[in-house]
């Protein structure tokens, strides 16, 4: 117990029940997790990734690498969330991560101590790799289950998630990304030009380092710039201010993406913006330094330890000691001493920390050790002393080892600008000598680094970088940027930081805490030839966890480049990618979750269908009826007893889903001979004909019958699957390809509702219901077409067939779709008419023989399906030129045939491989594929469609259907794939 | 997200596009020898840089586009339809 209220900090008096594993706690309107656990005197929050080594908080922003939680219960359940960044709410339950039974007494944290005996153990850097060399049966049963539940953080939910999620789009001229000093400068400066202005920042309060500052009577007309230029942004209509957004990536065309956090109906929202110009305002975070157990509970930056003091009214703990290479730590010791804290020590590796800070440590009675080193931090659990040491010149070495009482230290590294959103634009950070750290070098196009992001820590020299990019920016887009009131008092931002990457010490020294990768494991990686920064990160999982090597990137380069002999500038610095900070699935997903996911398409029927107790299978985006079951049957009784149906009598099957065009000009006879293989100019209206089409590769495309209604008007019907695709590519044949043919394609498969009529009844029953038409041979003969009328509506008749029987379609406009339907099932009665599912379509076609998406799979030539004949060799057609290519017309290639089983009761499975051999091996000749299979109630028996080498020649050849996965082979017999009439007497009579 | 601008319903995210194809080749003619209709179906450059492309307007228009694109950076720095081309190609 270290931490406790100390003031009021910016916080409201009201106060919220919370949990933490169960136990009430009380905070204060405001405050973080984080902050509310240590006012809670919580030190120890969770276990680490993997030796399970006690962690507490350590910092009050982004950069946290300690204190990771799991946020609410059930599907609301956000593992791994950053305390810091987590907001309080009433009830609110929080929960330890990573350890049993409980976070002080953690059964696994063996692994830290085995882990620090065995040499290369199981976890030291590299293990991944290490362990799947060993034999691998051991993986699976030992090595897997044993890290799993060994290394690991937050536990996902395992029911879905009840929130909702929304996504946003925005525009504006200018994008500010970071609500400090600078980024509020900026967006204030810009919004004077009248331009639309979004200003995003991660945390609730806006202000970053500002908020740092004590909340005191000498600060308080700083305190007063805040809050005038917050509100003068919030006050401004051209400005959206969104907090509790962290903008994770910056995309092509200028996009920023932005998960927010809201209160309210939704969770998150994922906010997509278009900026022209963006101004990065990303700030700084401290670096921690490397020294013997720095991961300790209680071990802190230094700024975190401020602004827990400052902003959240948290005393850290009663007497705080502060290690530091640079200047901006004193503040933090000056702050708890003149808020009556003590403070133990100030001990500083550099020789002289100038003069004011030597005076302010002096008046305030601050013991200071200077080219003094903190080695390791003490404690059971938390700290609760440091040992500290003489620094030798050189840096390699410590003498005079000495103790100091403390229970919280307090550490800094230096500052690292928040780079990876201005390199998400694709250039990379350069080292800044200067600041010991990585700084954007080029700026990607239409990007500003402003601040701290951009390595100035001074208050105002960063605000007036920010107001001369805001300047910059709006002038190019003929705007005007207005000036901004300078803030009232400044902060030198020069920290004279002289880098200290790692400490001569024992102890286990983190370099990235989230990971549990150490100093060792850098230098290890090294010994083993890892030494590129991309090898690195790999091979430790360095910078790998959920803060994305903030805090660890630097210090782990540094300690690279010093084995190697190098500077770190040689050395370079691992690209950024987004996101930069963990986002949730959720708000990628929006609202388009469950059978929102992708839209449903239905037909004009489908009310009718769903009362006739069809039973629905999705084909594309459509609901299509499978089968219509009666009472007590399977769906192959009711797709047996439908097929039959419809060969003896009549049945109706909703075909809606057809792709349909119309194509219409005086070229269109002319553009339909250039895409199908076969002549539509020389069709006479009022026919219709079958037509296929090819790729420019000679592979078949797609089929399906086009209808001239007029000299320059007809009507193609497509396949369900490529009803799209051969829209686009009908387009662009116009467009790109001949665009001097006077032609015009637009769809119409939403404007007609398509039902087929099959079966030797289908003509008494269509004659039934529509006595104005004349359904007789000579007037409406096979591949004949009839434009109608009933009831007023219009509808278009073809008399074509899929099933091989009689039939007809029967297109009528959708919102008559129904009534047409319905006015056939009604005349239908008289002959008993069915309805047909998806089932029996395709079982129907299969015994006629016809091919389908199944056969024309995007690999089958026109011989393949024994249509090369079809091919018109009086004129050019897309595909011609390279169909007869060597490969494509070989004797050998696998052809359509059909295949009955020999036994007719056994089914062939689709997908099956054709092999001549019973007991064929994984290595046999494999001689061909079964594409699609049924039963034939009019044969008995079980057939297939599929394709076989040389099938052509080989009818009435007896071979295997092998199916290996099932272990299951069937004897079949090749035979011509039109097992139905071959001689095409049923459609014509 | 790359952003291409429309000539008939003006900038839009190319969410809106899909892509068509090579805009560089010239389809042979229609007696040309099976080896040209080859090339000309199966041989691409993938350049590092400029590109001419062509992109449907799928979710809008539907128009057919020509697009000049930058491979490295997807900058869009021309958009014209398909018979007209950039004025200055680098």
């Amino acid at each position: 117990m270290s931490g406790f209220r100390h003031g009021a900090g910016r916080l409201g008096d009201a106060q919220l029940n919370f949990t933490f594993d169960g136990k009430p706690m009380l905070a204060r309107t405001g405050d973080t997790v984080a902050s509310a656990l240590l006012a809670n005197g919580v030190e120890i929050v969770g276990r680490s990734f993997k030796y399970h080594r006690p962690r507490g908080v350590t910092s009050s922003g982004p950069e946290e690498t300690g204190a990771l939680v799991t946020i609410g219960a059930g599907g609301k359940a956000d593992p791994n969330a950053r305390a810091t960044m987590e907001p309080i709410t009433a009830g609110l339950e929080v929960f330890s991560q990573n350890c049993f039974p409980s976070p002080k007494f953690d059964l696994m944290s063996i692994n830290g101590l085995a882990g620090a005996v065995l040499p290369g153990s199981l976890f030291s850097a590299g293990f991944y790799y290490k362990t799947f060399m060993w034999p691998a049966a051991l993986w699976y049963k030992f090595y897997e289950p044993a890290i799993r539940s060994a290394a690991g953080m937050g536990v996902p939910p395992k029911v879905a998630d009840p929130d909702i999620y929304d996504r946003i789009q925005m525009f504006c001229e200018v994008a500010v990304v970071g609500g400090g000093s600078a980024g509020l400068s900026a967006a204030l400066s810009a919004s004077q030009s009248g331009l639309r202005v979004v200003l995003f920042d991660e945390h609730n309060d806006l202000g970053g380092q500002l908020l740092n500052e004590a909340n005191s009577e000498a600060n308080a007309d700083l305190e007063q710039w805040r809050a005038d230029t917050v509100a003068a942004l919030h006050a401004a209509s051209n400005v959206r201010v969104l907090t509790r957004a962290v903008c994770w990536g910056r995309f092509d065309g200028n996009m920023l993406a932005a998960h927010q956090s809201v209160d309210g109906k939704v969770r998150q929202n994922y906010i997509k913006v278009q900026a022209k110009k963006i101004i990065i305002a990303a700030g700084a975070i401290e670096r921690p330094l490397v020294f013997g157990n720095n991961d300790k509970p209680n071990v802190m930056l230094a700024s975190g330890a401020r602004r827990m003091l400052n902003h959240y009214g948290t005393a850290t703990g009663k007497m705080i000691a502060v290690f530091t290479n640079n200047d901006s730590a004193y503040q933090t010791a000056f702050d708890y001493s003149d808020a009556g804290i003590k403070v133990s020590a100030v001990v500083d590796s550099r020789q002289y920390p100038g003069q004011a800070l030597v005076d302010g440590c002096k008046s305030r009675g601050i013991p200071l050790h200077t080219q003094s080193v903190v080695t390791e931090a003490k404690g059971w659990q938390a700290v609760r002393s440091i040992e500290i040491a003489d620094l030798a010149a050189n840096g390699q070495s410590v003498s005079n080892r000495r103790r100091v009482a403390c229970d919280v230290l307090a550490h800094s590294g230096g500052w690292t600008p928040q780079v990876q959103m201005a390199s998400h634009g694709g250039k990379p950070p350069v080292y800044d000598k200067k600041i010991a750290a990585f700084v954007v070098g080029d700026q990607a196009p239409d990007t500003y680094s402003v601040g701290a992001a951009e390595g100035e820590n001074g208050l105002l020299a960063g605000v007036s970088q920010a107001i001369e990019a805001a300047k910059a920016a709006c002038a190019e887009l003929g705007g005007t940027a207005g000036s901004v009131t300078a803030p009232p008092q400044d902060r030198d931002g020069a920290t004279n930081v002289v880098p200290l990457w790692s400490v001569p010490a024992k102890g286990k020294q983190l370099v990235d805490i989230q990971h549990d990768v150490t100093a060792a494991d850098v230098i290890q990686s090294h010994r083993e030839g890892f030494v590129s920064v991309e090898h690195l990160k790999r091979y430790t999982t360095l910078g790998m966890a959920n803060d994305q090597g903030r805090t660890s990137n630097v210090n782990a380069l540094a300690i690279m480049a010093q084995c190697r002999g190098i500077s770190i500038a040689e050395a370079g610095t691992t690209r950024f990618r987004a996101p930069i900070a963990p986002v949730s699935m959720g708000g990628f997903a929006g609202r388009e979750i469950g059978k929102h996911f992708k839209p449903v398409r239905r037909t004009p029927m489908q009310e009718w269908h769903e009362k006739a107790g069809a039973v629905f299978v999705q084909a594309g985006m459509y609901m299509r009826p499978q089968y219509y079951p009666q009472a007590g049957e399977t769906i192959d009784d009711a797709y047996e007893r439908e097929t039959a149906h419809v060969r003896q009598k009549v049945g109706i099957c909703d075909v809606t889903s057809l792709g349909k065009i119309e194509i219409v000009g005086p070229d269109a006879a002319e553009f339909l001979d250039r895409v199908y293989i076969n002549m539509f100019s020389t069709l006479k209206v009022g026919k219709a004909r079958y037509g296929v089409m090819l790729r420019e590769d000679g592979i078949v495309y797609d089929d399906g019958t086009t209808s001239r209604f007029a000299e320059d008007r007809f009507f193609m019907t497509t396949t369900t699957a490529k009803a799209g695709p051969v829209m686009a590519y009908l387009e662009r044949c116009l467009e790109i390809d001949w665009p001097e043919l006077k032609v015009r394609v637009s769809s119409v498969s939403e404007r007609w509702g398509a039902m087929a009529v099959a079966g030797p009844d289908s003509r008494a029953t269509l004659t039934a219901a529509f006595p104005s038409v004349d359904f007789s041979n000579e007037a409406f003969p096979f591949m004949g077409v009839v434009h109608a009328e009933h009831n007023g509506a219009k509808m278009v008749l073809l008399r074509i067939s899929f099933s091989g029987e009689m039939a007809y379609e029967v297109y009528a406009e959708s919102e008559h779709a129904t009534d047409m339907w319905q006015t056939i099932i009604d005349a239908g009665q008289a002959y008993d008419i069915v309805p047909y599912g998806l089932e029996t379509l395709g079982a129907l076609r299969i015994e006629k023989g016809h091919v389908t998406g199944a056969e024309l799979d995007g690999r089958v030539t026109l011989g393949d399906v024994h249509m090369d004949g079809m091919a018109s060799k009086k004129k050019w057609f897309v595909g011609k030129n390279l169909k007869d290519r060597e490969g494509l017309v070989h004797p050998d290639r696998p052809q359509l045939v059909g295949l009955r089983s020999v036994d007719p009761r056994t089914p062939i499975s689709t997908g099956s491989i054709l092999v001549t051999d019973a007991n064929a091996s994984a290595g046999a000749d494999k001689q061909g594929w079964v594409s699609s299979m049924t039963y034939s109630p009019e044969l008995g028996s079980f057939i297939a469609l599929g394709f076989l080498r040389g099938g052509k020649d080989r009818i009435g050849e007896r071979i295997y259907a092998a199916y290996p996965v099932k272990g299951r082979t069937v004897e079949v017999e090749v035979v011509s794939n039109h097992f139905v009439d071959p001689t095409n007497e049923r459609v014509k009579g | 997200m790359i952003r291409i601008n429309c000539p008939y319903c003006g900038e839009r995210e190319h969410s809106e596009f899909t892509y068509g194809e090579d805009a560089t080749r010239t389809t042979p003619d229609n007696d040309a020898p099976m080896e040209e209709w080859n090339t000309f179906v199966y041989e691409r450059d993938n350049p590092a840089g400029e590109h001419i492309e062509y992109w449907h307007h799928a979710f809008g228009c539907r128009a057919w586009l020509k697009v000049q694109r930058n491979t490295l950076t997807h900058d869009i720095s021309w958009v014209g339809l398909p018979h007209e081309n950039p004025e200055a190609e680098s």
